[in-house]
């Protein structure tokens, strides 16, 4: 395949000034992050922030209304928890539902595959009566318990385990190894691949979620979107604190995705998804 | 799982009143501060103790008493609330600082079985949650000295004979602006909406605008005012169907989208219409706000500020402020109703200095009691008394039937007039039926 | 070694903790919710009045319900072909880069590790600021202009902003799946098009476009269902507290409001809802599972 010079350059070109466009967001965050009310507000657009020093975070740290630590805090046990609980069930059931063939082996993945297509969001007024009538509102229980079951996560590993080599987990059991352990111990090490895929969507998910933990969480689990989102609306909202605070809370996500977007790419690489 | 028939019930009816709370900001501009009510507030966790309950101890009685809060936007009103619990002889009061979604939380915690036995609730408890049976009546310490509190608090607060709520407080929606900016232009302050027009037209700069009542163009909070000031009622007197569909309303929208196309609403600024930011920032000569934004909106400009009401707007038009305000109540599910009440009773009936204090020492309300009116400092003169006069002579509050799905439909028709060029006649056709059959739904 | 029963307890075991989740947290709530639409639940989940379908006609006489049907429509007319065409384009242009392929790829992936709520406090409070100060209004006011009301109503002018942002958002995730489906496709077959003299535009057309149809059908799937989820760059970009305006509410919004704002609390109507959008959805799904499955040729399996 011959490109001419022309048409490369262009092609660098157009990459370029797109990568200029996808990076703004970014910019202007930090701008913000690191501006006065007056600079932000100014009747003339600034391009360059007028406060590079730590003031705004700490005024962000001084301010209740977000309550930036606690609410990072929160985010960070939700997200955790959310991700190790989801993979744990699903790569269980996952793994199941592509080693059994019979009849209820069937009928569950048929019904994994339906509850694909009714989104958690969907139903979340239901889902919200019953983690109130639970007494979970306000928990981390109820932050992550009624998240944590997704026909996703269940359908990515099953597509993976389809086309696990069966020959490992049958010597281990011929090894006398129980299913669960041979699972365990042989089939798990192996798939660490996409479980690390599967783990960066979950973890970002749940990192970035925002209409479950706007219903569920309050005082003691509120999250760092949620925090956000109040201040953002809230009486004597300040933009250098609320930008301070999303560059915050986005910075530990981009390190996560810079960190796995590896193991992102070749999991969704290798996943059904095609 | 607790699914007993009484949980679900109660519940049930928490959350829906709970909804209706929280609509303060939009169709429903009851006086109260949304910023500290409705939704989207301040999260202001403590980290260290994850936000838990404080506890005063008093010497009195076995008995402990939860009180919860929303969380007010005024500095030391928390540190206020848990000395006045502190002081209370008779029982232990813990006392619950809620920010955030008050409301809902409220609502939800409702649900369960652990219900606190004394909470605020805006007007006194909504249709939805009197109906369910979840608010105490207060007839018996409140009925000796109804006549001591704002009538129209009062009138607003009373549903079929009982009454649920003692009122804390008023809080009060109204109208800024300078009195230097409008010398200079040579106007005076508005009484009639035409003014208004007039004004803001007049004192608007290239970097200045006129009016700003929201980033909604003001559709949202000023809705129910083009009812009460253009000399209608929400509803008739029986509750069974509008009062306000007439010509003379249809002729407020169809002004109020005039002054809109002329320029004169500023449509978006750095803060939303409950905060003082837009009029601290002379973003807008004029703003509609909180009685509450008075100290910082002092702050910013000393004596160069004025308030009005509304102003009237048709032939038949009065100016209007609404007022709202919150209410002391009795969980009927609580384990010890009685000593709530005494509590109840105790604070916000007997104790008059704590009640002024409430009101006057950290941002600007009125005192629920018109007697104590003159111990506020804050509104023995200048905008402040004005304010004061307003709720007593132009006050007016969103009838308890005044629903959430009445308040969304109206608030999107008076969104299409205004915005969408709608005709109001047409846009309202459909209004009067929905308003017949929610009312009759309502009263079951 | 194992009998057959003793094979199914471990399978029983394996697949219990999912589907007991699943049954708790979606199928008895969504039975609940079938119930309560039957009832009016205005302010309790244990109601006693039986009123039959009134909730649901209720819902179809609400002209905001009936509205927020359309937003989705719209919004799902717009960013499912836009983000299918940019995310694609995206993976074309890297495709077979030689330097900085690596760095592109990332710049344009990115913006998946920020949520939707910060991604709307930048668009809402700096891009498409209706006030003086916002960046494009800056540059409008600086060129001699007026300030335009972006989000503010009364104009079309949010949808702009709505896809823009979730745009953004995507557009490198499904970039990604693209990447994935053309490192699928066999040197061979470009080379053997390309001794045939195949040009650009016809390699494309008739090579790899045929051969990305796998992860065509999963990239609009999953546009779908993620456009009918819509809520939180609606709801943090319009809303303010307390109050949402009556334009720009997709379905979900309008639940929510239903059930927890605008002063309402009404749990028929939201069961109601529920079941209507639960099963549009589905039937949606279903329809286009048979409409793909029918027009796929043989299902080719390739494996990386």
């Amino acid at each position: 395949m011959r490109q001419n010079r022309t048409l490369l350059a262009l092609r660098y070109g157009v990459l370029i000034a797109l990568a200029l466009f996808f990076l703004l967001p970014f910019y202007v965050m930090v701008r913000n992050a690191f501006s006065t009310q007056r600079h932000i507000t100014a009747a003339k657009w600034h391009w360059l922030p007028d406060q590079l020093n730590l003031t705004n975070f700490n005024n962000l740290l001084a301010n209740d209304t977000i309550g930036i630590g606690r609410a990072l805090f929160n985010s960070a046990v939700m997200a955790v928890l959310q991700t190790g609980g989801t993979v744990f069930v699903s790569l269980l059931a996952g793994y199941a539902l592509a080693r059994y063939t019979h009849r209820l082996a069937k009928v569950l993945l048929g019904l994994t595959i339906f509850t694909l297509m009714v989104p958690a969001t969907t139903t979340f007024l239901p889902m919200f009566i019953m983690t109130a009538q639970l007494g979970w509102v306000d928990t981390f229980r109820g932050l992550v318990i009624p998240g944590m079951f997704s026909a996703f996560a269940t359908y990515l590993f099953r597509q993976f385990f389809i086309d696990f080599p069966v020959e490992l987990e049958d010597a281990a059991l011929v090894d006398g190894c129980s299913p669960w352990s041979s699972f365990w111990r042989v089939v798990v090490p192996n798939s660490m691949g996409i479980v690390a895929a599967v783990s960066t969507i979950i973890f970002i998910g749940a990192w970035n979620a925002f209409l479950w933990p706007t219903l569920i969480g309050r005082d003691a689990t509120r999250t760092v979107q949620v925090a956000l989102s109040q201040f953002m609306t809230s009486q004597g909202v300040r933009y250098p604190e609320l930008f301070m605070g999303s560059l915050v809370a986005v910075l530990p996500m981009l390190f996560v995705f810079l960190f796995l977007q590896r193991y992102l790419v070749q999991g969704l690489t290798t996943s059904g998804l095609k | 799982m607790k699914l007993n028939r009484r949980t679900l019930l109660i519940g049930g009816g928490s959350l829906a009143a709970a909804a209706t709370l929280a609509a303060c900001g939009d169709n429903n501009p009851i006086g109260a501060d949304p910023t500290t009510d409705g939704g989207a507030t301040t999260p202001a966790t403590d980290p260290t103790n994850g936000g838990a309950t404080e506890t005063a101890d008093a010497p009195g009685g076995d008995v402990t008493l939860q009180q919860w809060y929303h969380e007010y936007g005024e500095a030391g009103v928390k540190e206020a609330v848990e000395r006045y619990a502190a002081e209370y002889p008779d029982a232990t009061v813990e006392v619950k600082w809620t920010p955030g979604d008050y409301a809902q939380i409220l609502a939800a915690q409702l649900l369960t079985d652990d219900v606190p036995d004394v909470f605020e609730v805006e007007q006194g408890g909504s249709l939805d949650m009197i109906r369910a049976g979840q608010l105490e009546p207060l007839n018996d310490i409140l009925d000796p000295v109804l006549a001591d509190f704002n009538p129209s608090v009062i009138d607003r607060f009373m549903f079929e004979g009982k009454i649920y709520g003692v009122p804390q407080t008023v809080d009060m929606q109204l109208l800024y602006y300078r009195p230097s900016l409008l010398e200079a232009a040579g106007v005076e302050p508005p009484t009639t909406f035409e003014e208004l027009v007039t004004a803001a037209n007049a004192v608007k700069t290239a970097d200045m605008g006129g009016f700003y009542a929201g980033n909604d163009g003001g559709v949202g909070v000023l809705g129910t005012m083009f009812i009460w000031a253009s000399g209608h009622e929400q509803l008739n007197d029986d509750r069974t169907a509008a009062a306000f569909l007439t010509d003379d309303f249809y002729n407020a929208l169809i002004a109020y989208r005039e002054f809109s196309e002329s320029g004169g609403v500023v449509q978006a600024a750095s803060g939303e219409w409950y905060s003082p930011e837009a009029f601290i920032n002379e973003e807008a000569a004029f703003q509609w706000g909180g009685l509450w934004s008075l100290p910082e909106i002092k702050e910013a400009f000393g004596d160069d500020v004025g308030v009005v009401p509304f102003p009237a707007i048709g032939p038949k038009g009065r100016p209007a402020v609404p007022f709202g305000a919150f209410g002391a109540c009795v969980a009927a599910k609580g384990k010890n109703v009685e000593a709530a009440k005494q509590f109840v009773k105790w604070l916000w009936i007997d104790q008059e200095d704590k009640q002024v204090d409430f009101s006057d020492a950290y941002g600007t309300h009125v005192p629920a009691k018109p007697g104590l009116v003159p111990q506020a400092t804050k509104l023995a003169d200048g905008a402040g008394a004005d304010a004061a006069k307003y709720v007593a002579e132009n006050g007016f509050t969103n009838d308890i039937m005044w629903s959430g799905a009445l308040g969304e439909a109206f608030g999107a028709a008076v969104s299409n007039v205004v915005k969408n060029g709608a005709d109001p006649k047409a846009e309202f056709a459909g209004f009067e039926e929905l308003a017949a059959t929610e009312l009759a739904n309502l009263k079951g | 070694m194992r009998g057959h029963q003793g094979r199914n307890l471990w399978f029983l075991a394996f697949v219990a903790p999912f589907f007991i989740g699943l049954a708790i947290f979606v199928y008895v709530p969504i039975a609940w919710s079938a119930y309560l639409s039957f009832f009016d639940a205005r302010n309790t989940v244990n109601p006693t009045r039986f009123v039959g379908f009134d909730n649901y006609r209720y819902l179809f006489n609400d002209r905001l319900f009936r509205d927020s049907l359309k937003v989705f429509v719209l919004f799902a007319v717009f960013i499912v072909p836009l983000t299918y065409v940019c995310s694609l384009g995206l993976a074309l242009l890297l495709n077979n880069l030689k330097y900085g392929q690596a760095f592109f790829r990332s710049v344009f992936f990115i913006p998946m590790a920020v949520s939707y709520v910060i991604a709307a406090i930048v668009w809402r409070f700096v891009f498409f600021n209706g006030a003086r100060f916002g960046m494009i209004n800056s540059f409008i006011r600086s060129l001699g202009g007026d300030p335009v009301n972006w989000l503010g109503g009364g104009n079309n002018l949010y949808w702009v902003a709505l896809i823009s942002v979730r745009l953004w958002l995507q557009v490198g995730f499904y970039m990604i799946l693209f990447i994935a489906g053309l490192n699928q496709i066999p040197r061979e077959t470009y080379e053997a098009a390309s001794i045939d003299g195949a040009s650009g535009w016809r390699m494309l057309r008739f090579i790899t476009l045929p051969q990305l149809r796998g992860a065509s059908v999963a990239v609009i799937m999953l546009l779908f269902i993620n456009a009918f989820q819509a809520f939180d760059e609606f709801y943090n970009m319009l809303g303010s507290i307390g109050s949402y305006p009556p334009y720009g509410r997709p379905p979900l919004v309008h639940l929510y409001l239903i059930a927890f704002g605008g002063g309402q609390q009404n749990l028929g109507v939201g069961g109601a809802g529920t079941m209507i959008l639960t099963s549009i959805i589905v039937l949606f799904g279903l329809a286009q599972t048979w409409a793909l499955g029918r027009g796929q040729e043989k299902p080719k399996k390739v494996r990386a």
